[in-house]
């Protein structure tokens, strides 16, 4: 599948945004935002940006943005729809929750404020995974791993950016970087479990069962129907770079996983905790968006079958 | 609305037969499938660097050709590729906006280009390919069963068929009524053991392809006829062959 910039942006930053976002309301809903309000505060206007960016960035992945309205209509059947609604719907929570916090910050419509705007940013990472996990024809993509990866990617990196304005604004402290260095290790092993499986997995269909052959013919393309690349190859039959998939595992797993996770340990130990912090978001992001590029660029789509090409 | 209909009872499936026995794969349906859909209802079909050296464009209909080898026997098999306007079509539930959608009167599978965002995710859902991005009008596009010919009164009613069957010289296209089993389509589907494409993916397809058949006449192998010798010598000896023939 064609990794479209417009995506990976969209999926990463909303994954950045609605993790940090977690992290935040589930600080106040256990322990109430007391001391730190200015962290609460920062932090959930850095996510709404940050969630901003990103659904602006869907947006021009649209042929007809001017439509792009329309797409709250079809929540009943369509996870894409969902995103939209559940990611429009986080916004007032989100914004109540920050008022609540600013007026009375430990009190318990706040706490619940907390709760509800941490499960609202995940029901929305939730609905962006599922637009992939849903796709029947696409077999990287449609198994038991996509929807949990997501959320752990997104606390993941939710996690170092809350480590991070922790340490801006309240100080350094032990138990977000742990928190942040146990969510990376998830996350780590997460990635490492979803390759192994879609690595060992069998192709859905084969040639022969696509132009409606018997079983265990052995069928090879002889004329393509245009000599040049159409819509569907471009777009489904994505194989540019597929080499030099191997190297980009390796940094996606050590520069989006690994190092955040040691640098998240360093924090822990209250080891130049500013820095370390700084360079784990980095890591994440850069990591993160190797690793998106990677999940659309090995997925393969059985329409590609039809010319020929392995899936 | 992108839930599916409930489909009542008695409701028409139309859509189309095609005979991988006879089709011989000259394209001549995708042709005249372009021709009519980019000058009829559905508005241009656009083409891109036309005259230019990556010639490309939107086409609802593709036709390849394959190498088909079992241990009986191998041929060539022309495969005509295009919507199949499935009834469990995950193209039409993916649709955030509504744009795609499935008519309950009939089961074809269409696109309102009027409010589909272009965001290209129906194409990711099928697994046939069949729906190809407009980029001029930042729409998805597809076959629409030529909706505009089949209902057409204006037209003789020999002639509302769908563009690709009115023009197949082999007649290895059919159009009909899959949900009436006394319709020639069903009949023929019945008789040839139509098939499928793709049964494990659950897209529950209404055009119906017909695997090609086995030869009904046992043919013994030919041995190529022998060239005939060539020089002097040679036209001396066939002359003489000739003289003692007589």
């Amino acid at each position: 599948m064609r990794p479209a910039a417009s995506i990976l942006l969209l999926t990463t930053l909303t994954g950045f945004a609605y993790g940090l976002l977690a992290w935040l309301g589930l600080d106040v809903a256990v322990g109430g935002a007391g001391a730190a309000r200015s962290l609460i505060l920062i932090g959930v206007a850095v996510a709404l940006v940050l969630a901003s960016a990103g659904l602006a960035a869907s947006a021009l992945h649209l042929g007809r943005r001017e439509r792009a309205w329309r797409a709250f209509s079809q929540w009943r059947s369509s996870w894409l729809s969902r995103e939209g609604v559940a990611a429009v719907l986080t916004y007032p929570v989100t914004l109540a929750f920050a008022a609540a916090v600013y007026r009375s910050p430990d009190a318990p419509l706040t706490r619940f404020l907390g709760a509800a705007a941490a499960l609202a940013g995940l029901a929305t990472v939730y609905c962006t995974a599922m637009i992939y996990g849903s796709l029947k024809p696409i077999r990287q993509w449609h198994n038991p791993h996509t929807a949990p990866d997501y959320l752990i990617f997104a606390l993941f990196s939710g996690g170092t950016l809350f480590v991070l304005l922790h340490t801006l604004t309240v100080g350094a402290g032990a138990l977000p970087a742990v928190f942040a260095a146990l969510a990376a290790a998830a996350a780590l092993l997460a990635k490492i479990a979803y390759w192994r499986y879609i690595d060992h997995q069998p192709p859905l269909a084969t040639l022969a069962s696509a132009i409606g052959l018997a079983h265990g013919t052995e069928v090879k393309p002889l004329d393509a129907p245009h000599f040049t690349e159409n819509f569907v190859l471009r777009e489904m039959g994505y194989q540019i770079a597929r080499r030099h998939g191997e190297k980009l595992r390796r940094i996606a797993l050590g520069l989006g996983f690994l190092l955040p996770l040691l640098l998240s340990l360093l924090a822990a130990a209250g080891r130049v905790p500013l820095a370390s912090s700084v360079l784990a978001v980095a890591c994440a992001a850069l990591g993160l968006l190797t690793e998106r590029w990677l999940f659309f660029a090995q997925a393969t789509h059985v329409s590609a079958l039809y010319y020929g090409r392995s899936i | 609305m992108t839930m599916l209909p409930e489909r009542a009872p008695g409701a028409r499936k139309m859509g189309l037969v095609i005979d991988l026995d006879t089709c011989v794969g000259c394209h001549a349906c995708a042709v005249n499938c372009k021709e009519w859909n980019t000058g009829g209802e559905a508005g241009i079909l656009p083409d891109y660097d036309k005259y230019g050296a990556n010639p490309d464009g939107v086409w609802f209909n593709r036709i390849h050709s394959y190498e088909a080898e079992s241990p009986e026997r191998s041929r060539t098999v022309n495969f005509p590729r295009s919507c199949l306007h499935c009834e469990n079509p995950q193209c039409v539930t993916v649709c955030p906006t509504g744009a795609s959608f499935k008519r309950a009167e009939d089961g074809i599978v269409l696109i309102n280009t009027d409010i589909c965002i272009g965001c290209k995710l129906c194409s990711w859902a099928c697994p046939y390919g069949a729906r190809e991005f407009d980029e001029d009008a930042g729409v998805m596009r597809k076959c629409t069963l030529c909706i505009d010919r089949i209902y057409d009164q204006a037209l003789p009613e020999a002639e509302r068929e769908p563009a690709c069957v009115a023009t197949c010289p082999a007649k290895a296209r059919h159009f009909g009524d899959l949900a009436d089993p006394d319709s020639a389509v069903s009949k023929l589907v019945e008789a040839r053991g139509g098939v499928d494409l793709l049964e494990e993916l659950g897209y529950r397809p209404t055009n119906k392809y017909l695997p090609p058949r086995q030869a009904q006449i046992p043919t013994a192998p030919q041995e190529a006829p022998a060239r005939p010798a060539q020089g002097v010598g040679a036209a001396l000896l066939r002359l003489l062959d000739k003289a003692l023939s007589r």
